[in-house]
């Protein structure tokens, strides 16, 4: 799709999202939810004692962002399919072993999940949802993303590589 | 007016969780529309080979923000139907700068990680377990980290930040995406010969669409706010927020959030300085009410200001009126300072329903932090001269060093009345509790030792300078003076006309149980000098000195009454009832002028240094006369026979006339 069609889709999904809901998309927060839930079941009363996961109580997968978060998968899992586009790969340069790509993701992944908790939102409830209503710590999150995006993407661009 | 499901507090209703659910599903489509189920696309803007990111993110940004700016300007929305994020600076920057990392590094962020992993990419699925590690990771370190979100700033916007108005940094936004769009098709366009909306009549028409969009909004804006519509909508939120509650906040909240730290509130007392001086709520900030909005401007918006005062009827007022003025952050307290007394502040065990243990505990921390001393005082200058030694208080020198830290008010009326109200600050103290069976005699003055363990528990230090506040039972406070002397402690003053004349007087009162942390207040090495025992007594029998002096009623000094083993007085002692020093007012009971009190002792004895025993039945009334003689009269030589005539009558080998 155009990429101003669908950014004008993703702003409307958001503007829907302020008016019905009264707060605006995450997907981070369900992720971390369902750390919590795995907490949970490993060890329920030190993660019921602990300072951050301790808040949600004993059932962290009852918030509207678990299912927000369900949803976007299977929105692009219909999309996916309905594009013919749903192939299972390991996305990477040609030039790029997959086991590094898959290190390179989980890494990557432990920091994202890391920050978005420190950051209370990702691109999604910070960058996309905060700035929409020009909040300034939400501003301030999206420029630090993109300057230490910029920062470390010289080390990691092998894995592009085709 | 649309009322959202956080608007109504219940997001976590399941219609609220199936609405999230579609709306993630629309999300989802949106992304995976967008292209965003290839990592290699997403990382595509770091490298500025794909900049779908940008043109996606912004377009998303600059709609929704238009879209809200105009929800808003409608009056579709209001403020208080929507969540915003709070600003916390450190955790944001720190927060960005690692998911930027992080971002680039994977080629995911968790939401298109989501729409990767429906894309049947395993690397996604990688991502999603390390971020979920990544979360896990940040509940442990959390105790660590915390720190960098202790800062909470609350709700801040960029153009308040930046001191513009909402709809100029909408078009400033605007424009630097439009900029970003252009730039970014250039730049696909000349590396990659891939732009191939460069100069297209999709993008020139899409540009125009935006920056109309939002010089639209300005203009909008800059209609006058007078229009009867826009006024209509503003009273409307105004009595909305009446409704939803939002327009004030309970003293049990406030005390939470208070005790907690919370620099979100801005707290301010609008009450007199005079009255502000004399107790406020910690941490709040005086203002009269024509001042709140020029003081205020630099919190519009920002933070949650809450007005107080007694009542409730002119912080209500004075909200509204901000209200009307823009600030839409603004509440006031629950019934008031007195409803927060009564509600956080009442000891637990004054109250007429029992209370929890853990509501007991809550209150108990409430006010140790909110009756804390040093917070009057902290407003005055300089420390008041405190007398150096016992003399009479005034009732407007105490009213003006009420709460200074190092004055002590000492309340020796009846527990109960002293529970219903008393001077704030007070501590209460049973003047019978400083007497006992001290060798053979009963109701007499506790040894020092045993006061100064009194003392301590009542949290007195040696330096503390101590009023006594009676009521026109004189005589009780002039025994605790007794007490006070007996420890060396000289820096007492006693309130002339007690309680009654500062209650007549109409000065401040409450009747919550002030702090007293136990002290240890230090036992003199030497007996005091002016306690005589009855062999002292009996020495002086038959000499013209020292002067003995009867301070009981002329019934009892003449036997015609008598509550004792036998009736009468110590041979060759005068009598002066020590009532007669003492005037009665019509509320209340004071000293008699100290020139008239001179010249009737002048009369009775004959120098300030001539040695004078006194005594009466337990060496309770006694103790006016010490106090009147040697603190109002200069009487140097005044001892006090603290056994009396409980004592003297009680033994049949002494001799009574």
């Amino acid at each position: 799709m155009n990429p101003y069609c669908a950014g004008v889709l993703l702003g409307l999904t958001l503007l829907l999202s302020y008016l019905i809901l009264g707060a605006g998309l995450g997907a981070s927060a369900g992720l971390a939810r369902l750390g919590a839930a795995i907490d949970l079941q490993l060890d329920p009363a030190r993660t019921l004692a602990s300072d951050y996961f301790g808040r949600w109580g004993a059932h962290p997968l009852q918030y509207y962002l678990v299912f927000m978060l369900a949803g976007v998968f299977f929105g692009g899992l219909i999309s996916a399919l309905l594009g013919n586009r749903c192939v299972i790969s390991v996305e990477r340069g040609a030039k790029c072993p997959p086991k590094k790509r898959l290190l390179f993701s989980l890494l990557g992944g432990v920091l994202v999940g890391f920050a978005s908790r420190l950051a209370n939102g990702c691109t999604s409830g910070q960058a996309l949802s905060g700035s929409a209503l020009l909040i300034t710590g939400s501003l301030l999150f999206l420029f630090s993303v993109f300057a230490g995006g910029y920062a470390a993407a010289w080390f990691v661009r092998r894995q592009w590589d085709d | 007016m649309i009322e959202t499901f956080f608007g109504n507090g219940t997001l976590d209703a399941p219609v609220a969780l199936l609405a999230s659910l579609l709306i993630g599903i629309v999300f989802g489509v949106a992304l995976e529309q967008a292209g965003f189920g290839s990592s290699r696309r997403l990382a595509g803007i770091f490298y500025f080979r794909d900049m779908a990111v940008l043109k996606v993110m912004f377009t998303a940004v600059i709609v929704s923000m238009l879209g809200l700016c105009y929800a808003k300007a409608f009056g579709w929305i209001a403020a208080d139907n929507v969540y915003f994020l709070h600003t916390i600076y450190a955790a944001q920057i720190v927060g960005g700068l690692i998911f930027g990392i992080g971002f680039v590094v994977s080629g995911w962020c968790p939401g298109t990680g989501a729409v990767g992993l429906a894309s049947g990419k395993v690397d996604a699925l990688v991502f999603l377990a390390g971020a979920i590690g990544g979360s896990m990771l940040y509940n442990e370190a959390y105790p660590a980290v915390a720190r960098l979100s202790a800062a909470d700033h609350g709700v801040v916007f960029a153009y308040n930040s930046l001191g513009i108005s909402e709809a100029a940094l909408a078009l400033v936004f605007t424009l630097i995406a439009v900029g970003g769009f252009w730039g970014a098709e250039y730049l696909e366009k000349r590396r990659f010969g891939t732009g191939m909306l460069w100069g297209s009549p999709c993008l020139k028409a899409f540009s125009v669409v935006l920056i109309t969009g939002a010089f639209g909004l300005f203009a909008l804006s800059k209609q006058p706010p007078a229009t009867a519509t826009a006024a209509v909508a503003q009273e409307t939120a105004l009595l909305k927020g009446l409704q939803s509650g939002t327009d004030h906040i309970d003293p049990t909240e406030l005390a939470d959030r208070l005790l907690a730290g919370d620099t979100v509130i801005i707290l301010v007392d609008i009450r007199t300085p005079g009255e502000f001086s004399r107790f406020h709520l910690r941490s709040a900030i005086n203002l009269q009410p024509e001042e709140l909005s020029a003081a205020l401007a630099p919190h519009i918006n920002q933070g949650l200001i809450v007005l107080y005062s007694n009542g409730m009827t002119h912080p209500a007022q004075a909200r509204d009126s901000l209200f009307r003025q823009g600030f839409e952050n603004v509440c006031f307290l629950t019934d008031g300072l007195e409803g927060f007394l009564e509600t956080c502040l009442k000891p637990a065990s004054l109250r007429r329903e029992p209370v929890p243990p853990i509501q007991a505990l809550k209150i108990s921390a409430w006010r140790a932090f909110f009756l804390a001393p040093a917070t009057p005082a902290a407003t005055r200058s300089s420390a008041p001269v405190l007398p150096e030694k016992p003399g009479l208080i005034e009732t407007d020198w105490l009213n003006e060093n009420l709460g200074t830290p190092g004055i002590k008010l000492i309340d020796l009326r009846a527990q109960s009345e002293y529970n219903t109200s008393h001077i704030p600050g007070s501590l209460n103290l049973n003047p019978e509790s400083l007497r006992g069976w001290v060798r053979g005699v009963p109701s007499s003055l506790l040894p020092a030792n045993m006061l100064a363990e009194h003392f301590s528990l009542m949290g007195i230090h040696p330096d503390n300078f101590l009023v006594l506040v009676c009521t026109d039972k004189l005589q009780d406070a002039t025994l605790a003076g007794m007490a006070c002397e007996r420890l060396q402690h000289v820096r007492y003053g006693f309130l002339q006309g007690g309680f009654p004349k500062w209650q007549a007087e109409k000065r401040p009162l409450d009747a919550m149980l002030p702090t007293a942390q136990p002290s240890q207040y230090p036992v003199p090495d030497q007996p005091d000098a002016f306690t005589i025992e009855a062999k002292d007594v009996l020495q002086a029998l038959g000499r013209p000195e020292p002067l003995l002096l009867d301070v009981r009623s002329a019934d009892y000094f003449a036997g015609k009454k008598q509550d004792e083993a036998r009736g009468g007085h110590i041979p060759g002692a005068i009598n002066r009832d020590y009532t007669e020093d003492v005037a009665k007012a019509k509320t209340y009971s004071a000293f008699k002028p100290v020139d008239e009190l001179g010249e009737i002792y002048a009369k009775l004895i004959p120098t300030k240094d001539t040695p004078v025993i006194l005594y009466c039945r337990t060496g309770h009334q006694a103790s006016q006369t010490y106090f009147t003689l040697t603190h109002l009269l200069g009487y140097t030589h005044i001892k006090w026979y603290d056994g009396g005539w409980t004592e003297w009558s009680a033994k049949p080998e002494w001799p009574v006339e």
